[in-house]
């Protein structure tokens, strides 16, 4: 009687944990804190397209783990004050999700996911921001002193006649941090860095900079600000007879469609550096290329498009490698779980390259210089 | 607390103090626009002092508070009588100089900001009650001021400022010393609720205090109505709230209802919605009084 009554109680006690354990949702739910509306709401529509991309190449192929994943646009209109208030919805029951973007949310809505240990990737900042979120998010980017300045001298190597290099600089985030980077590359051939121009954030006429800019009489100029402002750069440059088309290098961020839109012809011969090379002949890439044409009035994917198209397959990854159920009443040890998967994944497909990631930081992930033709660019040489 | 509840709040309270400093000047006619400066001034000293010299939080606080206070002061004795265009300019125009120092001043992070400022208390939780007890704290010692100045002397004075000032001035207003006091003042709150914002998200950056500030709490102040503190009340959590609520679909045209909005108050009702008539007409309804008062000033009716 004993032993019955003892086996129905045990009995009871699990059917008790296991009632109230709730059910693991029919769908993937992944937010997107991202900017939708505001002054960087065009590049929020590519980050954003880039991700559900990903999720309808997943769902076509089964979802993960046999359930759909749908992306959530989540608007914080580049407002801290909205990003906040979104991540703190959010961090309640959302097992990981992708953003905040840009710096400004960032720093305001990561603190959020990091006090409640909710993983968020944000893939499209530099390892100096993302690192200050670790393990909670990872970089999608090396360090940019490890990255740039290889890469810049790369490009300087190209032309033994450049002696001196005067850079084009707008304080914005981590864009001093870039330059400084460039300086290092450059000034280990024995170029000499000129005294930078600072670009203003606001800036209408770039006329007076050029000026400043040639009166050092440099023979290489690199631009560390906005596209619209880079190529306005290099209409003005060519105005007062600049000829060394490719002694002109454009940094990665600069590689947007106002680039080419308000640059034009006028871009043809200089060089741009970006982690991406959208001439890659890839079933997988060819594909997003096309659908990308096909929704964006036959445009090329700009540069950032395929950060979080690969986020979500990173996410994918991370669920199926570890087990993860979506369970809420797991939801504590399984964004543990996707967190620490991220830090180390090993292998990972992305579209363009594989790579892996140690300690929340990419860790051979490869860098190109382009150079720009008719709006174009054309790979001129990849730097591992 | 649950968390959105508290972002909600406490970013509420900042808006609110936000949108009484730019209100307090506007009392004699000065859009005072260098309370957002004074915000990241006192806000990034206080952080540099918390991270680097680990001065706690409270004098780092006070220190917030005083740096306001001097900065708004020796502002004033420049701008304290000066016409309405010429203090909005001085205002973005140093908006645009603290930007420009922060950028190049790496001790506060320039360009990349602060991070990981650390949790008052030690813990998140009670860190979201210090910040949740020192901003309600703030409130309502503020909004007992606004409420004493708006009834006293000092605060018919203003109103003749604001309606003539050369009227006030023959009347035997100091023009300036008003000026400078309500500057000063004002300064004083912009500069603790600098400090308050950044240890809210735990981190500062320059775009925490860009122009879109000055465009919340101006849409607060000229939307809530600008004749009363009680307007601001009203319209900061409606303006920050509201769209929260929205579903993604609407959120979209978030700024475009704004915008819409804003139009629509500005054309049919330009002092805002909330009005003198309508708060004395509350404290008259609430109070059981009958009383009318006849006379209201120019900018009351």
């Amino acid at each position: 009687m004993k032993k019955t009554l003892g086996v129905l109680i045990v009995a009871a006690l699990l059917l008790g944990v296991v009632g109230c354990q709730q059910p693991a949702p029919k769908e993937w739910t992944i937010p997107f804190l991202n900017s939708l509306t505001g002054a960087i709401a065009s590049i929020g529509e590519y980050l954003e397209w880039g991700a559900e991309r990903a999720a309808k190449e997943i769902n076509d192929a089964g979802g993960i783990k046999g359930k759909p994943v749908k992306i959530v646009g989540v608007d914080t209109a580049l407002d801290p004050q909205k990003g906040s208030t979104e991540m703190a919805r959010l961090v309640k029951d959302t097992l990981v999700a992708l953003g905040p973007v840009p710096e400004p949310v960032i720093m305001a809505a990561m603190p959020i996911a990091v006090e409640n240990g909710m993983p968020s990737l944000t893939a499209t900042t530099s390892l100096e921001y993302a690192q200050k979120f670790f393990p909670w998010t990872v970089s999608w980017f090396p360090s940019t002193q490890d990255r740039l300045a290889p890469l810049v001298a790369a490009w300087g190597k190209q032309f033994p006649d450049m002696k001196q290099v005067v850079q084009f600089v707008e304080n914005y985030g981590p864009w001093p941090g870039m330059a400084d980077a460039h300086a290092a590359g450059l000034e280990g051939l024995g170029i000499k860095m000129l005294d930078k121009v600072e670009v203003p954030s606001d800036a209408v006429t770039f006329g007076p900079l050029v000026v400043k800019a040639l009166s050092e009489k440099p023979d290489g100029v690199v631009f560390v600000c906005k596209p619209a402002s880079a190529a306005k750069l290099i209409k003005e440059l060519k105005n007062r007879g600049w000829k060394k088309m490719d002694h002109l290098l454009l940094f990665s961020s600069a590689d947007a469609p106002d680039l080419y839109s308000t640059g034009g012809k006028d871009l043809n011969g200089a060089e741009i550096y970006n982690y991406i090379n959208p001439g890659l002949d890839s079933p997988r890439w060819n594909a997003f290329k096309q659908a990308y044409a096909e929704s964006h009035n036959g445009e090329q994917p700009p540069s950032l498009s395929t950060n979080y198209y690969d986020a979500v397959y990173m996410i994918k990854d991370a669920i199926e490698k570890t087990g993860v159920t979506g369970s809420p009443s797991k939801l504590k040890a399984e964004r543990k779980m996707i967190a620490d998967y991220l830090q180390n994944a090993k292998g990972f497909h992305g579209i363009m390259f594989d790579w892996d990631m140690k300690d929340g930081v990419p860790t051979n992930k490869p860098t190109f210089i382009f150079k720009v033709q008719d709006s174009q660019k054309v790979l001129v040489q990849e730097i591992k | 607390m649950p968390l959105p509840l508290y972002y909600f709040l406490s970013i509420t309270a900042v808006n609110i103090l936000l949108s009484w400093a730019l209100y307090l000047p506007y009392r004699v006619a000065h859009l005072h626009f260098i309370t957002v400066a004074n915000m990241a001034i006192s806000g990034y000293s206080a952080a540099w002092l918390v991270m680097s010299l680990h001065v706690p939080f409270g004098w780092a606080l006070l220190a917030g508070f005083a740096l306001g206070a001097l900065v708004g002061w020796i502002v004033a004795l420049f701008i304290g009588d000066a016409p309405t265009f010429a203090v909005v300019i001085v205002g973005f125009t140093f908006i645009f100089i603290v930007r420009t120092v922060i950028e190049n001043l790496p001790a506060v992070g320039a360009t990349m900001g602060i991070f990981g400022l650390p949790n008052i208390g030690g813990n998140p939780e009670t860190h979201r009650w210090v910040i949740m007890a020192i901003l309600a704290g703030m409130l309502l010692l503020t909004g007992f001021f606004l409420h004493r100045f708006d009834h006293s002397r000092l605060g018919r004075a203003a109103s003749a400022v604001f309606v003539d000032k050369d009227l006030a001035a023959s009347l035997g207003v100091n023009i300036k010393g008003l000026g400078m006091l309500v500057q000063t003042v004002s300064c004083t709150i912009a500069g603790g609720t600098g400090v308050l914002y950044g240890f809210i998200y735990k981190s500062f950056h320059l775009d925490f205090f860009t122009f879109a500030l000055v465009g919340i709490a101006m849409t607060i102040i000229f939307v809530g109505g600008y004749a009363t503190p009680w307007g601001t009340v009203v319209l900061a959590p409606i303006l920050y709230g509201v769209p929260l609520l929205f579903p993604p679909a609407i959120q979209e045209w978030r700024i475009v209802i704004y915008g819409g909005v804003l139009v629509i108050v500005l054309v049919l009702k330009p002092e805002g919605f909330i009005t003198r008539r309508f708060v004395a007409t509350m404290e008259s309804f609430l109070s059981g009084s009958r009383k009318k008062r006849n006379i209201l000033t120019k900018e009351e009716l």
